[in-house]
């Protein structure tokens, strides 16, 4: 049986005196794709944050690619792909020089090659030395995935992955998860649309108040199901 | 999906970062041509502040330069993390396998540069400026002292504006912080100055101030780099 | 539920309250002690009269401050190891009050120039110049406070309490350095030559101002920890 790739005991982060995560136990094994769901203000964003070495753990534990953090943190870093938001991309280069810097500081061999694939991939070769400022929000979206795929992370984090990415991120976003699922990566997505998790994830996993109060396998359930069983968890 | 990436070699991870910085500036430039404005200014409007134009300001040469030198690096500092801020990229920089202490140098020997090429500017202007006297064989004392107060100033100035970064009013903050701790680079770099300056030519003046901003570069290295880690891990 | 007295509890007593009552009664002995032999039993300056007896304090002052914000560099280089919060509190009523003790230097230093010199500000004494640029580092600590988060703050004051204290040297070297070219005169109140009759006060003066200084910084302390107690008794019952 293959180690997790996330193992978190008794987690806790906490801003000043609320806590935005209380004490969460989660395990996250290779080849899974696991959806967190929950209200606004549940602890998502901070949960992943976590797990992608941006916060330290308050209190409690989590190993993250069989590193214990924050200790080992810059060497998780090497395995981890971070999605978010926020693009971060640099407004005023382009989509190459942006994919360079990241090349550098994640010591990607054959940069320019494989920065040439993923443009490609990504539909960006014909706008790559455009400042990333004229590209839609759609073609920086893809690039933000470009990014997160560079170092062929073995650990994806998504925080709404699916906002801001237009039709030809989607499905390009939608068969890299696929891929996850047989290739010993995972994926920990932080999702509003509770409908769509069915499709991309294994398992949903619920939060409310900063607690996990729902953990089950959903993978080929109905969206209608999986509503169902959202709603049943924060009632 | 080609091999995953290798541990990368920090001196990959540093040429990335201040190439980063430079073709930034080269596509923007919006903080160097401000710098050097804002220093031909801040000596004009001296000359008129002092004074008559036939005043003799020799005395006054390394003072000038200095007060100077000083308030234009607080606005170049100002400037480091300009993009980071604006447009929210710190979280890629962070979750990138790059120790944090790169950051730091990346950004001191960026702001070195500008403090270079501001100076390039500088440095003859003072001289045609203000000075009665000698002045342009002693250039050369007057550029190294540049050159190691740049360190000393890049230094302070690459922590006290990563602390800036996370605050409020953070143009207003960053001076608060960084010109009580640029005042003995003030001291020790006029004093420098003034010691060779004008036909001058103390030497053993001019070795005890550049000794002195030598030990500052070597104090405010250790800090920072103790401490550099604790800005920005949360 | 965390207990409140084993996170809160001083290490003599509930709160501290046993350790700042008997730094208290120590440090208004010796003040007592200090300000009498100061003022009334030291021998006589020939040439300065009186006035010079207010360098007693105005020394003892400003060493107590730069123990004060060494105090602060220790907490502050603790806390980013530990980072206990009790570490801040001890880093923060350090600045707090080595920036009150500095205030005063300033304040007794300027009174000694206009009584030895007619002006109330003198560029020539090498340590009113210092203490200025010193309330100038030490007053932005507590602006860094007040405009950070709650969660970067504890880290960042640590960070700025460690630069601060390299930067005090670094004043007091520059400012030494170049008045020793200006003024070839290194000029403090003392000679070379003390009377071990002045010198005595001295010490006797440094250690009233140090045993002040303790206790202070544990009333201080006990303010915070009482503040935390209640902050985590409020949320105990909210949480409830």
């Amino acid at each position: 049986m293959p180690d997790p790739l996330i193992i978190a005991r008794g987690l806790t982060h906490a801003y000043g005196d609320r806590r935005a995560v209380a004490g969460v136990n989660l395990d996250v094994a290779p080849g899974e794709r696991v959806a967190i769901a929950g209200p606004n203000g549940a602890g998502k964003s901070t949960l992943l944050r976590m797990m992608a070495t941006l916060l330290r753990p308050g209190a409690g534990t989590l190993q993250v690619l069989g590193e214990e953090l924050p200790a080992g943190a810059r060497r998780a870093r090497l395995g981890i792909g971070y999605l978010a938001h926020n693009p971060l991309v640099y407004l005023d280069l382009s989509p190459r020089q942006n994919l360079d810097l990241y090349a550098d500081l994640c010591g990607v061999p054959n940069a320019a090659r494989r920065i040439d694939d993923l443009l490609e991939r990504m539909g960006l070769l014909a706008r790559a030395e455009d400042p990333v400022r004229v590209l839609s929000r759609g073609m920086t979206q893809r690039l933000a995935l470009a990014r997160m795929l560079l170092h062929a992370p073995r650990l994806l984090l998504l925080d709404e992955p699916h906002a801001g990415l237009d039709a030809a991120g989607t499905a390009l976003l939608d068969a890299e998860l696929e891929a996850t699922a047989f290739d010993g990566r995972a994926a920990v997505i932080v999702t509003h649309e509770v409908e769509r998790i069915g499709a991309v994830a294994d398992r949903l996993v619920v939060m409310r108040a900063g607690r996990v109060v729902l953990d089950e396998p959903v993978g080929g359930r109905s969206p209608a199901e999986v509503r169902a069983r959202y709603e049943g968890a924060i009632a | 999906m080609s091999a995953p990436a290798n541990r990368p070699r920090w001196t990959r991870q540093l040429r990335g970062l201040i190439r980063k910085d430079l073709r930034l500036e080269l596509r923007t430039r919006e903080t160097v041509v401000a710098m050097v404005l804002f220093a031909v200014v801040t000596l004009t409007i001296m000359q008129f502040g002092f004074g008559t134009r036939d005043d003799d300001l020799t005395r006054f040469t390394g003072g000038l330069m200095w007060v100077t030198l000083a308030f234009t690096a607080v606005l170049g500092v100002g400037r480091s993390y300009v993009a980071e801020r604006e447009q929210g990229v710190l979280d890629g920089l962070l979750v990138s396998p790059v120790p944090r202490v790169l950051l730091l140098a990346a950004k001191a020997i960026t702001i070195f540069i500008y403090l270079v090429i501001v100076e390039i500017v500088v440095i003859p202007l003072v001289g045609i400026f203000f000075v009665k006297g000698p002045y342009w064989d002693a250039i050369g004392w007057i550029a190294l002292v540049a050159l190691i107060a740049n360190v000393c100033i890049a230094l302070a100035g690459t922590l006290f504006s990563g602390l800036a970064l996370f605050t409020r009013a953070r143009d207003l903050i960053l001076p608060v912080l960084f010109l009580p701790a640029l005042v003995p680079v003030v001291i020790a770099g006029a004093g420098a100055t003034h010691a060779v300056a004008g036909g001058a030519y103390d030497m053993s003046e001019y070795r005890g101030y550049t000794l002195f901003l030598v030990g500052y570069a070597i104090l405010f290295l250790l800090v920072c780099v103790a401490t550099y880690d604790a800005v920005f891990d949360d | 539920m965390p207990s409140l007295t084993t996170e809160t509890a001083a290490p003599t007593g509930v709160l501290g309250a046993r350790a700042a009552l008997l730094w208290g009664v120590i440090a208004t002995v010796l003040v007592t002690v200090a300000t009498i032999g100061a003022l009334l039993i030291a021998p006589e300056d020939a040439d300065q009269g009186v006035i010079q007896r207010i360098f007693y304090f105005h020394v003892a002052l400003a060493l107590v401050s730069l123990v004060a914000f060494a105090v602060a560099c220790v907490a502050g280089i603790t806390f980013l190891r530990a980072r206990t919060e009790r570490w801040d509190d001890v880093g923060e009523a350090a600045v707090r009050l080595g920036l009150l003790f500095s205030v005063l230097v300033i304040i007794t230093g300027s009174i000694w120039a206009k009584a030895s010199w007619g002006t109330w500000w003198v560029w020539a004494d090498p340590r009113l110049v210092t203490y200025l640029i010193v309330v100038l580092i030490y007053a932005a600590y507590f602006v860094l406070r007040s405009s950070v988060d709650d969660d970067r703050r504890m880290r960042f004051s640590a960070i700025y309490a460690i630069a601060g204290f390299a930067s005090v040297p670094l004043s007091f070297y520059s400012v030494r350095v170049a008045e020793s070219f200006v003024h070839p005169v290194v000029f403090t109140s003392s000679g070379a030559n003390m009377p071990g009759s002045m010198l005595v006060w001295f010490i006797i003066s440094f250690v009233a101002m140090l045993a002040l200084f303790i206790a202070l910084l544990e009333v201080e302390l006990i303010g915070r920890r009482t503040e935390r107690a209640l902050r985590r008794v409020a949320i105990a019952m909210e949480n409830a």
